[in-house]
């Protein structure tokens, strides 16, 4: 038996997981991609199966890597076409794993490789979990919200798209680094956002997305080739917005809007960080969507010791947001923000203009904003409806049980509750993400 | 003290877990583990290697070697503990929160049988 080791490190399996998994694409090819996920499989399946006995090894990562890169060359022995590819892996034995050099580049082309703009958006999202991130079928399914079947199937075809297409694994060239670079940002902003949605249930799973998303975030911005502004700029944005997340819920699980939260649970080292990458962001000419709304989470982010937020200021930059993206979520945002520079009539006026947008209906957060905006207008019978419209719209449990709960506070009996504006003596209302939360 | 082997009963682990399952499950065996060598009751523990082996039976006095045993799924020996304790009552008392017990299978606990000097 070896000796006792220390606790196994965070997500040691998942993470070595994908390390693995890049280091085998690497050599065997990314239309071998099956093969390399099946025999990291197998090592993991080996741990468990030998470790209760024999206790964890003293390099629990080196054994992974150990088992699966023999279990890759005995299934290329069999495959005859695959003969000269087991030479390749020859190489592997003599290296020390894991963090040896190449190891980190491994990773990032096979981020590029999972974020390949020939892949659909979800075969991308659920890709890059399964591949990079090493998350189960399953908990990809619940941390999407769709259905494990539906997951393995886009997995299938993600990787015959691979395939057929005939894929490279390699870091981009500095003529493609920036299209190529767009779509990893947008697959690691989605898997944040998706993540940041409150849901019943799953909200560890819906954490560690977000956990995620960082995590690449930082390991793009360890090679030159990816240290982009761009970078800096959503990390800042995860970072900033993603401070709020140990606040967000009550209790009971509930959402709590931004105004709220209690904000000494706001994470101060995420803030920090978040702020010294958007220092960073601010040194390319390029300015995106991913600088804006970071500068937008930065206002409210630099409200954490209580002071109040520079709205005017929230106000410019969605105007400003609104020009690089326009679509009908930034104009609700701005909207809200219009209301608290302009007062509530204001904001009910910018949103009744979007209403009739196609892209918002059915969406639940455009009768929340109107429902906060008329409870602060005085409207409060049509705030009501308002909220029951926008709870009959929303897709999760807590997120229902906010939209109720704001409802049956306007109901004349429960309304001695102290609800008077400025009782804080900061605007009270909606934040800039609507509910802000 | 006496001496107790400890064999582990139970189907193969499910091939498709997730590597977080696997983390969760390794943790759970780690705890174990750590709490019954601290209290000096783990001597070793070994796994054994599944799906080969040999049965040896003599014939009029000659060795027959069959491949196996190939026992039903459910009931492969997945390894051993060797562990030490006063009683059988004190090793069943630490398998409370022992993570084998959670799948379908057993633990079977055989008491080593010691002469001479020792006791």
């Amino acid at each position: 038996m070896t000796e006792p080791s220390e606790s196994l490190p965070e997500h040691l399996f998942r993470h070595a997981a994908g390390r693995l998994v890049a280091t085998l694409t690497r050599v065997v090819g990314p239309a071998r991609l099956d093969l390399a996920e099946e025999v990291v499989q197998e090592a993991l399946v080996k741990a468990v199966e030998v470790w209760p006995y024999q206790g964890v090894p003293r390099n629990p990562a080196g054994w992974l890597y150990a088992v699966a890169r023999h279990r890759a060359v005995d299934r290329l022995r069999r495959e005859a076409s695959l003969r000269r590819k087991v030479a390749a892996l020859a190489p592997l034995t003599a290296e020390p794993a894991p963090g040896r050099p190449g190891e980190h580049d491994d990773q990032l082309a096979m981020i590029f490789l999972c974020c390949h703009p020939a892949l659909s958006r979800a075969g991308r999202m659920a890709l890059t979990l399964k591949t990079v991130g090493g998350f189960g079928v399953d908990e990809i399914a619940a941390a999407l919200l769709t259905r494990p079947a539906a997951i393995a199937q886009q997995l299938v075809r993600a990787k015959r798209r691979i395939r057929t297409s005939g894929l490279r694994f390699a870091l981009p060239g500095p003529h493609d680094v920036d299209e190529r670079l767009d779509s990893v940002l947008e697959v690691l902003y989605l898997l944040f956002t998706e993540g940041y949605q409150a849901h019943s249930g799953e909200r560890l799973t819906r954490a560690a997305l977000c956990e995620e998303a960082v995590r690449l975030g930082r390991l793009l911005l360890e090679s030159p080739a990816t240290r982009q502004p761009a970078v800096h700029a959503l990390l800042a944005l995860m970072l900033l917005q993603g401070s709020r997340l140990p606040a967000r819920t009550g209790p009971a699980g509930d959402v709590l809007r931004l105004e709220e939260q209690d904000r000494s649970r706001w994470s101060r080292s995420a803030i920090r960080e978040g702020f010294e990458h958007l220092e960073q962001a601010a040194r390319g000419d390029r300015v995106t969507a991913y600088h804006v709304e970071a500068a937008i989470a930065a206002c409210h982010a630099a409200t954490v010791d209580g002071g109040p937020t520079d709205w005017p200021r929230v106000l410019e930059l969605y105007d400003e947001l609104l020009v690089i993206k326009p679509s009908p979520v930034v104009a609700l945002n701005r909207a809200l923000a219009l209301a608290m520079v302009e007062g509530p009539r204001a904001g009910i006026r910018a949103l009744g203009r979007l209403a009739r947008h196609r892209a918002l209906r059915g969406y639940h957060l455009l009768p929340a904003a109107l429902g906060a905006l008329w409870q602060r207008a005085e409207g409060e019978a049509r705030a009501a409806r308002c909220y029951r419209t926008a709870e009959r719209q929303a897709a999760s449990a807590p997120t229902r049980r906010f939209l109720a709960a704001q409802a049956a506070r306007l109901r004349p009996v429960a309304r001695p509750r102290g609800r008077a504006p400025g009782r804080t003596g900061r605007p009270r209302g909606p934040a800039g993400r609507p509910p802000a939360r | 003290m006496a001496k107790f082997l400890m064999l582990s009963r139970g189907a193969a682990i499910t091939p498709d877990m997730s590597p977080a399952e696997i983390q969760r499950i390794l943790e759970r065996y780690r705890d174990w583990t750590e709490r019954v060598r601290r209290a000096g009751n783990l001597l070793s523990g070994e796994k054994l290697r599944v799906g080969e082996g040999r049965v040896v039976r003599g014939r009029q006095g000659q060795p027959v070697i069959t491949d196996g045993p190939y026992t039903e799924s459910k009931e492969i020996v997945g390894g051993y503990w060797l562990l030490e304790a006063a009683s059988y009552d004190e090793v069943v008392a630490m398998l409370k929160d022992h993570p084998g017990l959670e799948r379908p299978g057993a633990l079977e606990i055989r008491r080593i049988e010691e002469f001479g000097p020792r006791r």
